[in-house]
Formats: structure tokens, sequence, C-alpha cells
């Protein structure tokens, strides 16, 4: 029988994982990005759970400034995503090889 | 024992869903299980007791972020994805591998850090998760951090619009977006 901290410490480094497989596994830009957010909750998962641990707010604040900063983000990330794949057929990022020598 | 089987059924939805974020070859699919997945989360946490977060994570993430990715999958590819699978198949192997370690590291990190420590899980009486203490944390100890947030905002929202705008050639050469000629 594991503790509650030891549950949600186990999903928060398998989301992480997962998030991170699938940023080297797929070839969908879009998807690379959810997979990025994946990541982003799991350490956010952690960050609550270790707050709760000790008793200290200072990990809902750190959730919180992830939380902003990922909304940020994904407006930023999914205008740039559009804007080069916009003018292309189908979006596959082994096609962005402008930049090769 | 019934909540143990219910914390369990959570931990498998939102690890479940994970997996089939990454897994499903159709966005549209992947999206709708990264709902689920942000959901489960938000109820892990009303479970930490953290309320204002568990609400914050349904309007930011469940709502606006996802509203994002469906408009801009639409917008991409309204047909579908039509990606094959990569054809060389050990660089798969090696992401496997690679993100099997990464868990496994991050689960003897996490593991040895509370080893040893034998404080009991605040669950039951906790107060750094009331809306009061993260307000109080927020706007006296965290009030510079929460402006710079908001300037962040600001600066993506410009961006945004200036990437979004198709007139970023016509602003470079410092001609006016159409419309205002």
């Amino acid at each position: 029988m594991i503790g509650a901290t030891e549950f949600y410490l186990t999903i928060s480094a398998l989301l992480f994982a997962i998030g991170a497989g699938g940023m080297l596994l797929r070839r969908n830009p879009l998807v690379m990005f959810m997979s990025i957010e994946l990541m982003l909750n799991g350490v956010n998962l952690a960050f609550l759970t270790f707050a709760r641990l000790w008793d200290n707010p200072d990990g809902d604040i750190f959730t919180f400034l992830v939380l902003t900063v990922a909304a940020a983000e994904a407006v930023v990330g999914l205008a740039i995503i559009i804007s080069i794949f916009r003018p292309r057929q189908g979006v596959d990022v082994d096609e962005i090889d402008e930049m090769k020598g | 024992m019934i909540e143990a089987g219910a914390l369990f059924l959570l931990g498998a939805v939102v690890v479940g869903s994970a997996l089939g974020v990454v897994i499903v070859p159709n966005a549209v699919y992947s999206v709708l299980f990264l709902i689920v997945n942000l959901l489960g989360l938000a109820v892990c946490f009303l479970l930490l007791n953290a309320v204002f977060l568990a609400a914050a994570q349904v309007l930011i993430y469940a709502g606006a972020i996802i509203v994002l990715f469906l408009f801009a999958i639409t917008l991409l590819s309204p047909g579908g994805e039509h990606i094959s699978a990569d054809p060389r198949r050990w660089q798969r192997n090696v992401g496997i591998v690679i993100s099997v370690v990464l868990g496994l590291l991050l689960l003897f990190l996490l593991f040895g850090s509370i080893t040893g420590l034998g404080t009991p899980l605040p669950n039951s009486g906790a107060t750094s998760g009331t809306v009061e203490g993260f307000g109080r944390a927020l706007f006296q100890r965290f009030l510079f951090p929460f402006e710079i947030t908001s300037f962040v905002l600001l600066v993506a929202l410009i961006g945004a619009v200036i990437y979004g705008s198709n007139t970023l050639d016509d602003i470079r050469r410092g001609r006016l977006p159409r419309g205002e000629q």
C-alpha cells in the first residue's frame, strides 16, 4: 500500500516521461506541443505535492506561474506553427529543413 | 479501501489519457485525450487541497488552451493528419528507451527525495492550499513575479497578433498593414 504522496509523485514522473517520449517520437508539431503541456502538468503536480508535503504555499505560486507562462507559450507557439505550416501541405516537422547546411 | 480504489482509478485515467495523447495518430483525438488528462489533473489538484489552482486549471488549460489547439488543428489539417510512421525505426526505439530511462530516473529521484523524511502528508488540516493562503502569498511575497507575469502575457499577446496578422514582412519593410493604407 503506497501513500498518497508516492502516488502523486509517481503520476508526475510518468506524465513527464510520457510527454518527453511524445516529444521525441511524434512528428506532428501540434502533438509535440501537447506533449510539452503534458510535461508541464507533470511538473505542476510534483510542485503541488511537495507544497502539501511541507505545508508551504510556494509550490502553489510556482504552479500558478507555470500555468500562466504555459498559456502565453501556447499562444506564441501555435502562432509560430501556424505561420510556418499554413503555406505548406500537411504538418510534418521533418519537412522543415530550410536551415539544413 | 474504496478510497484507494478511486485514487488508483484516477491515476489510471490520468496516465492512460496521457498515453493516448502520445499514441493516437489523429491529432484531434489527441486533443480530446488531453482534455481528459487535464480534467483528471484538476481532480488531483482538488485532492491536494488546491482549490484555486484546480479551477484555474479547468479554465485556462481545459478551456482556453484546448480551444486554441483545436483551432490550430482544424486550420492546419482539416482533412486529418496524414503523417506516416517514421521510416527510421531505430530512432523510434531510441526515443522509447530514452523516455523509459527518464521516467525511471525521475521516479528514483522523487522517491529518494521523500524517503527518510518521516513527514506525514498533511492532506488533512493543511492550511497552505486555501484560497486565502494562496492570495496572501501571491500578493505579498510574490507580488513582483505576479506583475512580471502580466508583462509576459502582454508580450505574448502582441507577438501573437504580429505573427498571426500575415503582415510581418510588410511591417519589417516599414509599410502599413493592409487596410490602413
